[in-house]
């Protein structure tokens, strides 16, 4: 058993989360040809938009069109719908928590083989500074208000209907993650009506800004994603939680380092044993690089999957000595 | 610079006391102690060879002095030089320092000045080409122009007082950052990913080795004693960093098989100490030799030549060099527990959570006569164990041994008490 559990802990985690990233890509983004599928509440960036591979669908497109019918209907019996779907969505979320983030999501993944293009052509990150970080981070409720406020607007007629599915619209998973099925069709500036030309060119906008973005920030995106902002607001009784043991951390700010959302509270916070913050994308890179024993550790339903130790940390940064040298 | 080699006809007086006060201690260290790890005997000869004979501090390249922890090493061996740290621990340089110091000053201080001041003096560093000072606290700092008096070069790196805020952070990471430059300019050599991650490596195999060595002494009854644990991060000052790394691989593989021997270094009721406070530096072991003469073992600590300068270990998540620099940046700083900091939290929690995984009896607080943070931070540390019940004996000395007598009538009967409590509690 403690031979398991200190293979488990000395994981290089880095490899890990290739794969386990890979497979669930493949799994959201081709699983369609395999008929995988998973309906249509998955609390990830399962885009909708790819029609012929998707595994899934992405619960916030058939949340805006539901939140979009008529106020008589959606405050009539087809409420109960929006609240079931609601419901499918929150049991899905509950099982990985934010997990679903930094190992599950296509668009974060993408982001992350992003990063990894740019480390091998030495080229260095760029970080917020902790002011811009502050407000900056508020962005994310501000896009899921509006994306709960808009579809509510066009089904009270106060707003017209060709905004369909705001978020949608501007999300940079739309254009892209067809594009892996050589789908090219949603990269185009939509003219039939003055709305969809203004949400189509703004979404052609963001997702020039998320390439460029991503290539330059870690996880650039992540960082104003509404999904990431309502799964905050659920995770309190997720399964999988990370938790923070404050006696045995010294502080040393290792794991904020490495934090591709440069979370200040996972080295600064001693006391809240729960230390999951709402840009928290769980990829517990935090965790491995963590040299204290037991101060961080990632828990499924109250049993310890994941914890820190002194072996795991001097493995894994043995690794990066070793690395292979990248061609200058 | 003040030792040319002209001087080098009469040493003589000077590096005989030096030698005698190492000689005294050293014949103490292993003749008043039985069962000796065989493998300390690669540290017991290295400081004969270095304090007794003089023999001068090994290095490659250029060598680089640094008076503080907070010197990032990584960087000074990847640029082919050698770190020596010049913190000094003598009784005979602090006589000669306190010409330079007013006279209610850290004898650390005094004896790292009279030192560098002294000929032929010992550790023997006579080809020192720059000196790095961190400006940690204030004596360290106004040594800097002291130093440079002397003829030496000296660079002060930059340290801000708090190390809470991003801002500290930051402009920390810029003082590393202009550190570099200074050694590249001072080598001519180039700062490259390949070299500074060889270097880190080097460092990162030493901390891995004293981590072992460190995770050992938690086995009670004792496996070594704490007077040989601090000779060994002694030896780390000025000892080649590789050879060192291999004689504490040995050591720990030794301690090893006197776990699995169920040897026992220190009687079952000895009670177990936690060292903290001022650094015991050799020579000037005393406290720690008078614990544990008396019947007790020191069995961790929290100080900075021991403890503080090898246990937090850097982490890198690109290995790029802008990551790994800011990332020594980092581990130098962050978890640093020096008391010269705004706040002292994390020197709390860090003595805390040591007193627990060491199952430790009580805490041996040294501070220096004039080493006045560590003299405030007292009480605050003294509320903090006293709610958590853990004893301490606060011990203010300095470097003379006029105050041995006392110091050991007082230790014995901390000691005493702390064995009637552990007594009453089974």
């Amino acid at each position: 058993m403690k031979r398991i559990r200190d293979a488990i802990n000395g994981v290089d985690l880095r490899r890990f989360r290739f794969w386990l990233q890979l497979f669930f890509f493949v799994l959201l983004v081709y699983g369609g040809y395999l008929a995988v599928n998973l309906g249509q509440y998955l609390p990830t960036f399962s885009c909708g938009f790819n029609d012929a591979g998707r595994g899934g669908i992405c619960y916030l497109l058939p949340l805006q069109h539901q939140l979009a019918m008529s106020w008589r209907t959606l405050f009539g019996w087809a409420g109960l719908m929006v609240v079931q779907g609601f419901l499918f969505f929150a049991l899905w979320f509950f099982v990985l928590n934010k997990g679903w983030c930094g190992y599950v999501c296509p668009l974060g993944t993408i982001q992350d083989w992003i990063t990894s293009l740019r480390t091998r052509l030495g080229i260095r990150y760029s970080r917020y500074t902790e002011g811009q970080f502050r407000r900056l981070t508020l962005i994310k409720y501000l896009l899921l208000a509006l994306m709960i406020l808009i579809p509510l607007g066009i089904g009270g007629a106060l707003l017209p209907h060709d905004m369909g599915t705001p978020f949608c619209d501007i999300c940079p998973g739309r254009m892209i993650i067809p594009m892996f099925t050589g789908d090219f069709s949603q990269l185009t500036i939509d003219f039939s009506t003055k709305t969809t030309t203004v949400m189509t060119a703004l979404g052609l906008l963001v997702t020039g800004l998320f390439l460029g973005g991503a290539f330059f920030k870690k996880r650039f995106f992540c960082f104003f994603c509404p999904m990431s902002a309502l799964h905050y607001l659920l995770s309190k009784p997720a399964l999988l939680r990370l938790k923070k043991d404050g006696a045995k951390c010294t502080r040393c700010g290792d794991c904020y380092r490495v934090c591709d959302m440069e979370i200040r509270e996972i080295a600064d916070e001693v006391k809240d044993p729960r230390i999951m913050q709402d840009d928290c994308i769980m990829c517990l890179k935090c965790v491995a690089t963590c040299p204290e024993p037991g101060a961080l550790k990632a828990t499924f339903a109250g049993i310890t999957l994941f914890e820190s130790t002194e072996q795991g940390f001097i493995k894994r940064m043995n690794q990066g000595h070793n690395d292979e040298q990248h061609p200058h | 610079m003040n030792s040319t080699p002209t001087d080098a006809a009469a040493p003589a007086y000077n590096r005989s006391r030096q030698a005698r006060e190492a000689e005294t201690l050293l014949d103490r260290i292993e003749d008043d102690f039985p069962d000796n790890p065989q493998a300390m005997r690669y540290f017991y000869d290295l400081f004969r060879n270095v304090y007794c004979h003089g023999e001068p501090v090994r290095h490659q390249g250029t060598l680089v002095g640094t008076t503080c922890i907070h010197a990032p090493e990584e960087l000074i061996y990847a640029f082919g030089a050698t770190p020596v740290r010049l913190c000094n621990g003598s009784y005979h340089y602090d006589q000669i320092g306190a010409d330079f110091m007013p006279a209610k000053s850290c004898p650390l201080v005094k004896a790292t000045l009279g030192s560098l001041h002294a000929k032929a003096a010992v550790p023997n560093t006579q080809s020192l080409e720059l000196i790095v000072n961190p400006t940690t606290c204030d004596q360290k700092t106004k040594a800097s122009a002291m130093m440079e008096a002397m003829g030496y070069k000296v660079h002060d790196l930059e340290l801000p007082p708090a190390k809470e805020s991003e801002e500290a952070r930051l402009y920390w990471q810029r003082s590393v950052r202009s550190f570099a430059l200074r050694l590249r300019e001072l080598t001519g050599r180039k700062l490259t990913r390949n070299n500074l991650k060889a270097a880190m490596a080097r460092t990162a195999r030493a901390q891995a080795a004293f981590r072992t060595l460190h995770q050992l002494r938690k086995s009670a009854p004792a496996l070594f004693l704490g007077k040989d644990a601090f000779l060994v991060t002694n030896a780390y000052f000025f000892d080649d960093i590789d050879r060192w790394t291999e004689a504490v691989e040995q050591l720990n593989a030794e301690l090893r098989s006197r776990q699995t021997e169920g040897f026992q270094a220190a009687q079952k009721r000895a009670p177990r100490i936690l060292f903290t406070g001022s650094p015991p530096i050799f020579p000037n072991l005393k406290l720690p030799l008078l614990i544990e003469e008396a019947g007790g073992v020191v069995v961790a600590d929290e100080t900075c030549s021991a403890n503080r300068m090898l246990y937090d270990m850097t982490a890198v998540d690109e290995w790029l060099l802008n990551d790994m620099v800011d990332g020594l940046a980092d581990r130098y700083l962050k978890p640093c527990t020096c008391p010269i900091f705004t706040r002292n939290d994390d020197r709390q929690r860090r003595l805390l959570q040591l007193a627990a995984d060491f199952n430790v009896d009580g805490v041996v607080y040294q501070a220096f006569a004039g080493c006045q943070v560590y003299e405030m931070e007292y009480r605050s540390i003294a509320d903090v164990l006293a709610a958590q019940g853990i004893p301490m004996l606060y011990v203010e000395t300095d470097y003379s041994p006029d105050d041995m007598g006392q110091l050991s009538t007082r230790i014995e009967a901390f000691l005493e008490s702390l064995k009637t409590r552990k007594r009453n509690k089974q």
